[in-house]
């Protein structure tokens, strides 16, 4: 395209970081953010799996690893698997419609500077005497209690998040069905640009809900109202239903656009248009209608009547469907294809892989009459971690290697990359599969000590073997993403040939992004891979 | 029925084993084309450089949307069928009331014989590690007749916890301000866990109690001696 060469957008000074509304800067800083509160949420992971290493505390006390454990939970949900989709959204969605920045891009920036202020509000729990132990689902009546910590922290936390999200959500909404460049039609729209569609508007219907049961939590405890104090006639399960209403279908919040950049990269490494693609988006848009119908799962065994169980057990388990579509669909891309097993394609069947073990183990825990044995064990702990943690983490490191060449103009080290990949697939899978077994075998979650049954002993022992190992090949990852934005090699504008509109224009985008607006020709589909050879035989 | 253990867990392990079936049915249809078609279609120079035109099928799409459909109705409703026998007790069920609180466990027998479990109860005072069932003292064990379905009336006295008898497979919330139930039968003697299930703040993880399973005479013996009440009144005022 254009012969002008600019000064990459990301060699920019501080002042200009700090003032910017471009999209992309505002991406890579949602991005690195997020990244280093990744780090942080995974240490205190680390430490928790060492002070499960053996029986007994040897390492902290009770009340140092409740904190470990609301720091752990708190940061990997909000920080990591909600806040880096506003890295991915933000840079990559005008790309690929075409546009030169989101709808509004001032709001943009206020978004990311609400979800920094919650940042800073978050670094400030971590200071002695402001800990909050009271996990991230802050269940009343025990955080009322003195031994939750200050609340009015995590309220101020989750309202300023919610603000964040919100603002972002709308923006990107509208930015998606109004700024969509000529030719790029819905039906031309990539499954990328359908699951943010679908979870930013989630995001819209269900942030309200938990913005109003931390408020009330808050008058609870500071101003004397009784939403949820029993002893004054209120209920500690309303806040748990507002919770969950929102809480649960955040889990689709994080899992859809992973769902999407694994769409992306699987079509784009076997070199042909995602198998069934209307069904995927029909499947995208159930996952998430039907996400808001199957909170009660999270009480299942809270008092609730039998009936509302199961009835709520129906439609949990009626999720596996769409869920399942999307899986047989991504296989069946790979049907006649020409598949390439380059790093992202290796992380992305990796997620694949991952999330079908993690989808399995959801089943049943949508079944009250196997749910009531293992609700608030190991088990539900290791079903979450492998999708949200492990299905949800190799997406994106995928998309980090997919789109490294786009953020930086450079590669990453193909070695080091498949090495790590290698290290977390070993450790995640020696951690959480066994983490399963003692979930089975009846080890409650959010215990920092355990009595000395022999096998939970073992199988704690190789957890934390497993949990290091996974450590380890995390922080590989990072290092060599984070070595190559100076010493990689450069990258070509288009690395893997695809036709998707971001891949069109120069690596790393100029600051404008497109120099004119494109008009897309008929024969274009971001899935058609035959396209962009036609046009290089025209050159 | 063939001895078991204890019960309601005989459903849970059925299901369990309903869905591990199920489980690794489905792993393996998507699993076995997955590899399949990412051996058979690589990339090969000259070989297989492009992908062939694959049609989308309407077929397929129907077929994987109705089997797991039914699959999980199946599952949903085998589940439905096996809680009715979990969640409600049978007739002549023995009553006991259990009130959780900060950080342990009241047990109240039908005849208003009580016993405490204490956080502290259930571990070793030097090094503050978990004692094994049978090192626990007696005074804190909740004693259980064998054989006997038990129906246990929960509440709380300040913030949730969670009621999970270990052998028997079973959890449920102690709720302030609300009586849930829940109700199991262990059917061999001898000692057994309970733990709390619901995050309860920092002894959370040392809240557990002991249940002494024993014949039945044994258990009506004991109910009817007196009540250690003293010791009781001190705890209490811990």
């Amino acid at each position: 395209m254009a012969a002008v060469s600019y000064k990459p957008y990301f060699s920019a000074g501080l002042k200009e970081w700090i003032f910017t509304t471009d999209h992309k800067k505002i991406g890579i800083m949602y991005g690195v953010t997020s990244l280093i509160f990744f780090l942080v949420a995974g240490l205190s992971a680390l430490a928790i799996r060492l002070e499960l290493y053996q029986p007994g505390l040897q390492y902290m006390s009770e009340d140092a690893y409740n904190k470990a454990l609301t720091i752990h939970g708190v940061l990997m949900q909000f920080w990591w698997a909600v806040a880096i989709w506003g890295s991915f959204g933000n840079y990559l969605l005008p790309l690929m419609i075409g546009a030169r920045d989101v709808a509004f891009p001032r709001l943009n920036a206020l978004s990311y500077w609400f979800f920094f202020a919650a940042s800073v509000l978050a670094l400030i729990t971590l200071l002695p005497g402001n800990h909050i132990r009271m996990l991230w689902t802050g269940y009343p009546p025990f955080s009322l209690n003195d031994n939750a910590g200050p609340v009015a922290f995590y309220a101020l936390i989750i309202h300023m998040l919610g603000a964040s999200s919100l603002a972002s959500a709308i923006n990107l909404v509208v930015t998606n069905l109004t700024m969509r460049a000529p030719g790029v039609t819905l039906k031309k729209m990539n499954l990328f640009l359908h699951s943010f569609l679908a979870m930013n508007v989630i995001q819209i219907l269900g942030v309200p809900a938990l913005a109003g049961a931390v408020t009330m939590l808050l008058m609870d405890k500071y101003f004397q109202t009784a939403f949820f104090d029993p002893t004054r006639g209120g209920d500690p399960l309303l806040y748990q239903n507002l919770f969950w209403f929102y809480s649960h279908p955040v889990v689709y919040v994080m899992i859809l656009p992973a769902f999407g950049l694994i769409s992306e990269m699987i079509a784009v490494f076997s070199r042909r248009e995602i198998f069934g693609r209307t069904s995927m988006i029909i499947a995208i848009w159930g996952i998430a209608i039907l996400g808001f119908m199957v909170w009660i799962h999270h009480l299942f065994t809270s008092g609730v009547p039998d009936w509302i169980r199961i009835l709520f057990s129906y439609t949990t388990v009626l999720i596996g469907v769409p869920t399942g579509i999307k899986i047989f669909n991504w296989v069946f891309t790979l049907y006649k294809g020409s598949v390439r097993f380059t790093t992202p394609m290796l992380y992305t069947l990796s997620s694949i892989f991952m999330f079908l073990i993690g989808g399995l183990t959801g089943i049943p825990l949508g079944l009250p009459a196997f749910d009531i044995g293992v609700h608030d064990s190991h088990f539900v702990v290791a079903h979450f971690h492998y999708v949200l943690g492990m299905a949800l983490t190799l997406a994106v490191f995928g998309g980090f290697h997919y789109w490294y060449p786009k953020f930086t103009g450079r590669m990453y080290n193909e070695l080091w990359a498949k090495i790590a990949l290698v290290l977390v697939m070993i450790g995640s899978n020696l951690f959480y599969f066994l983490q399963f077994i003692v979930g089975l075998e009846g080890m409650p979650r959010r215990y920092a000590d355990y009595p000395a049954i022999e096998s939970w002993i073992r199988l704690h022992e190789l957890q934390t073997i497993g949990s290091m190992i996974l450590g380890f090949g995390v922080i590989l990852a990072i290092a060599n993403l984070v070595f190559s934005t100076k010493i990689g090699k450069k990258a070509e504008d288009n690395p893997w040939q695809s036709p998707s509109l971001e891949w069109l224009i120069p690596s790393p985008p100029p600051p404008h992004n497109f120099d004119k607006i494109p008009h897309m020709p008929e024969d274009w589909d971001p899935y058609h891979y035959e396209w962009l050879e036609k046009q290089h035989k025209k050159h | 029925m063939k001895e078991v253990l204890a019960y309601p867990a005989n459903y849970w392990q059925t299901m369990y084993e309903i869905w591990l079936f199920i489980s690794v049915i489905i792993y393996l249809v998507v699993f076995i084309p997955a590899a399949y078609f990412l051996v058979k279609y690589r990339y090969k120079k000259g070989i297989n450089e492009k992908a062939q035109h694959a049609k989308e099928s309407k077929a397929l799409e129907v077929l994987w949307t109705i089997i797991p459909t039914i699959v999980v109705i199946y599952l949903a409703t085998q589940s439905f069928a096996f809680y009715r026998v979990q969640r409600n007790a049978p007739e002549g069920a023995m009553e006991i009331k259990v009130t959780a609180f900060m950080w342990g466990w009241e047990f109240e027998y039908p005849n208003g014989k009580k016993v405490f479990s204490f956080f502290n109860g259930v571990v070793d005072p030097e090094k503050n590690v978990y004692l094994t069932p049978e090192k626990v003292n007696d005074m804190f064990k909740a004693y259980i007749p064998a054989g006997t379905p038990i129906k246990v009336l929960l509440t709380s006295r300040d913030v949730i916890h969670s009621f999970y008898v270990h052998p028997a497979k079973v959890t449920e919330d102690a709720v302030p301000g609300r009586i849930t139930h829940m109700w199991f039968q262990v059917n061999k003697e001898g000692e057994y866990w309970v733990f709390c299930r619901e995050y309860c703040g920092t002894q959370h993880s040392k809240m557990a109690a002991v249940l002494k399973v024993v014949p039945k005479e044994e258990f009506e013996k004991w109910l009817n001696q007196g009540v250690q009440t003293q010791n009781i009144t001190d705890r209490q005022n811990l």
